[in-house]
């Protein structure tokens, strides 16, 4: 490509080669034609990348090294210090895994800040919205709700959490609420989270030279901290979230870069905490808002949502989802986006030089994510109306500065149908889960498979999601999503009730019966907890664990570390995962075969990888056949 | 004859060699100063990549006889008897580039020679380091590489290894199942995993 244009042809191709979606192929071949820089592009330059840090023999954590071990068992066997090609290894994904866990965590600890700041009546636009849920939580957390108003049971139960971030009590609370069976197999294993913020502290210590060189007793610990993650931080997120801006019900609404507007004065809230993007959601009704985009000519406000942001807002309230990590530049790259704003999490850096070709302008809103070059409105929940309202000013004010002749915005957004949380999903069962595990006992369903994670320029955007959400429906196994991968098979048109017409005749009846899709969108990556949740109470209806139950879980097009978090702490409850993408562990034979065989022995459960996701069903299904098996069913 | 031997299977493209080979060719031959002075030199090996899984470390094989020498109109480009590196005489170079035509690897770039303060680019070809060789040193590129993709020593000896793999696949009482050169199980697997996702449509 350097040097020379492409022609048109060669660009098609180019952008059938990274997408699968139309709409996102139109985009990228603007951004081509335009000469506009994509993650595609970095990825082509960055070739080749470098073997040692692919194979996770690379280690950079002391200043004795770097050392990197010779893969094909040559003389650099060691680093300086002495470890092993095992414990440089398992050290580096402990590392990456606490990166995620921290991430999600840190998220989840904002939320139950500002349930507390709510509680004690020092937030702006903020309410406790669902008081059901926000009894459950007391009640598990032992706080009297009887003849208490919800402020006082909520600045209880706030407290209650944040607690359990660096906790003494050495235990928490909401991972109470897995099978007891599967509590009995932490206990033995000594994985049992302790501490939400503890787990990982402890981490980055063992990763320090000296510390642990027992590549086993490593890879334990990392399963501990994402227990603490999946059954901590990220639960307290989802729940918290809950209580705050409502628990999620079945709605309907669109998704793909055509959900941006031509008339509309287009804001993309892009990343993964609803904070503050829910409180834009309301504000963004301001008549005199509304009256302010009229009088600089546009018919409106276009509020999409994008990433995680966007499914935490699609599930609430229906707010369009423009689409997943990879599309963050393509929607600016329409030339219709008049403001994105970012909290934090998977934002490109390199967003503002993005923006820059076009009007769009970036606003970063998190103290603990800057951007140079980006408009900074630090987000506090003491004034986050006033916050989101200036931010909403802004993107009316950049309107006018708008060249329809670079505007170009693809026709056909796609029908979704999202809000399946676990209290929707058993409500819509009836209050017990006991219709779907007759289904699945009777075989109309043979089981459920879990579809998570992120976008990989090394694979065609959305291919590795939606191919494996088409086999495993084709085989009555119910599919659930969250993040990155519902958004692609809402692209696709998998996530409305017509799409039960692509499952096999089992599931499709099920969901013709209750009217519901045939892949269920659970909501952002923290609502992952969600997924846990189903299962738990499932196993616990059944009187088993969750590594007994006939499911799966997949992360096709994964890159972040906070998906190692949550395939791992998919394992370790007992869930067989599935990567699309190779972890950086495949230097170590060791490590490869403890995550693909030995963790069998501990959990009943343990990681693949198979980038073909025709072949990845196959693992699957193979997975819940023994399983079903072992369950006499 | 010394060589450096490429064995393409051990590469895995942490592109070291590149960093070693520019900085051997620097002023000051120390990274932080390589750094801090515009890194004024660009290395002559290029760990080149296909589909983002196949890398080979292309480099001047000090061809004999050399077609880079044989069409040069200024005979700036000489052999050197003792180590058989093909070097060049950077001020008789005319920047026409009919030695890049001719190298059948594709290996020579033009650069500005900053220790010679000319101001045009001269063929800054692969020089075998040629002082490392003088100083009974091996070439910075095979220093820096730690897979032994790139080796240095006796042509024959270099080849003999291969071979006898070669020879194992031939003769079937040594097993001609079996896969030579030997990869770790490991390493193979994450080859074809890497393989699969770049053949994915």
């Amino acid at each position: 490509m350097e040097g020379e244009k492409m022609t048109d042809q060669e660009i098609r191709a180019e952008s059938e080669r990274r997408a699968m979606d139309k709409n996102d192929q139109e985009i990228i071949r603007k951004a081509m034609d335009e000469g506009v820089e994509t993650a595609w592009d970095r990825f082509a330059l960055q070739q080749p990348q470098c073997g040692f840090g692919q194979l996770g023999v690379c280690c950079n954590n002391c200043s004795m090294g770097p050392c990197r071990v010779d893969p094909f068992g040559g003389k650099t066997s060691h680093g300086v210090c002495g470890a092993n090609v095992d414990t440089i290894v398992a050290r580096n994904l402990l590392d990456d895994l606490s990166v995620g866990a921290a991430a999600h965590s840190d998220h989840g600890r904002e939320v139950v800040e500002v349930l507390l700041e709510t509680a004690e009546g020092k937030s702006q636009g903020y309410q406790i919205t669902d008081i059901e849920k926000l009894k459950v939580l007391a009640t598990e957390y032992g706080i009297k709700t009887e003849g208490r108003d919800k402020e006082e049971i909520a600045k209880d139960l706030a407290l209650g959490i944040l607690e359990e971030f660096g906790t003494v009590k050495g235990k928490l609370q909401l991972a109470e609420r897995a099978p007891a069976q599967t509590k009995e197999i932490w206990k033995k294993a000594g994985i049992m989270p302790r501490g939400i913020d503890r787990e990982i502290v402890e981490a980055l210590h063992r990763v320090h030279m000296g510390v642990d060189a027992d590549y086993v007793n490593i890879l334990l610990h990392a399963m501990r901290t994402s227990l603490s993650d999946g059954w901590g931080g990220s639960m307290a997120a989802t729940e918290c979230s809950d209580i705050l801006f409502g628990t999620p019900k079945p709605i309907t609404s669109l998704t793909n870069l055509a959900t941006l507007s031509k008339e509309k004065v287009n804001i993309v809230l892009h990343g993964h905490n609803p904070l503050l993007s829910q409180v834009i959601v309301n504000a963004a009704e301001d008549p005199e808002l509304k009256k302010f985009a009229k009088e600089k000519g546009a018919q409106g406000i276009n509020l999409v949502g994008m990433c995680c942001t966007g499914n935490e807002l699609l599930m609430r309230s229906g707010i369009p989802i423009a689409g997943s990590f990879l599309d963050q530049e393509l929607a600016i790259a329409t030339g219709a986006v008049e403001a994105m704003i970012v909290d934090y999490q998977c934002i490109f850096p390199s967003v503002p030089a993005t923006a820059g070709c076009y009007h769009t302008k970036v606003i970063t809103t998190s103290t603990k994510a800057k951007i140079i070059g980006t408009i900074y409105k630090e987000f506090n929940p003491e004034n986050a109306i006033d916050t989101a309202k200036e931010i909403i000013k802004l993107a009316i004010e950049n309107f006018p500065n708008r060249n329809p002749d670079r505007v170009r915005i693809p026709e056909k957004p796609m029908k979704v149908m999202a809000g399946f949380s676990e209290e929707t999903i058993r409500k819509a069962l009836g209050g017990t889960y006991k219709p779907l595990i007759d289904a699945i006992v009777a075989g109309t369903i043979k089981g459920c498979v879990g579809i998570v994670g992120c976008n990989n320029p090394r694979i065609k955007q959305d291919y590795g999601h939606i191919t494996l959400a088409k086999e495993l429906i084709k085989r009555n196994i119910l599919v659930v999503e969250t993040g990155c991968a519902a958004i692609a098979c809402g692209k696709a048109g998998l996530l409305v009730p017509e799409a039960a017409d692509m499952a096999g005749e089992g599931l499709a009846s099920v969901c013709k019966l209750l009217g519901i899709p045939p892949v269920l969108h659970m909501g952002s990556c923290v609502d992952c907890s969600r997924i846990l949740v189903l299962a738990a109470n499932i196993a616990k209806e059944l009187g088993v664990g969750i590594g007994d139950l006939p499911l799966g879980g997949a992360a096709p097009e994964w890159y972040s570390q906070k998906a190692i978090s949550i395939g791992t702490y998919f394992v370790a409850s007992g869930v067989y995962t599935v990567l699309g993408i190779p972890p950086k562990i495949f230097g170590s034979s060791n490590v490869l075969n403890l995550l693909a065989d030995g963790v069998k022995g501990i959990t009943n459960s343990a990681f693949a990888v198979e980038p073909d996701p025709v072949l990845a069903a196959d693992l699957l299904e193979a997975e819940i056949n023994r399983k079903r098996k072992a369950l006499n069913i | 004859m010394k060589t450096v031997f490429v064995r393409q299977e051990r590469c895995v493209g942490c592109r070291h060699c590149e960093v070693a080979c520019a900085l051997e060719h620097s002023e000051d031959k120390s990274l932080i100063p390589f750094i801090l002075n515009e890194r004024n030199s660009k290395p002559r090996i290029f760990v080149e990549v296909i589909d983002n899984y196949q890398k080979f470390p292309n480099r001047c094989r000090h061809c004999d006889p050399a077609p880079c020498m044989q069409v040069c109109p200024t005979g700036s480009l000489f052999r050197d008897e003792e180590t058989g590196s093909v070097l060049v005489d950077y001020l008789k170079c005319i920047s026409c580039g009919v030695c890049a035509m001719a190298c059948p690897f594709g290996i020579i770039q033009f650069q500005k020679m900053p220790q010679l303060e000319l101001s045009r680019e001269v063929n800054a070809k692969c020089d075998n380091c040629i002082g490392r060789l003088d100083e009974g040193r091996i070439p910075a590129c095979v220093e820096a590489c730690k897979t032994s993709a790139l080796e240095f020593g006796d042509i024959n000896d270099l080849i003999r290894a291969s071979r006898t793999d070669f020879t194992t696949r031939l003769v079937r009482s040594r097993g001609a199942e079996t896969e030579v050169p030997i990869i770790p199980a490991n390493i193979k697997a994450f080859k074809a995993v890497m393989e699969k996702i770049s053949t994915l449509s």
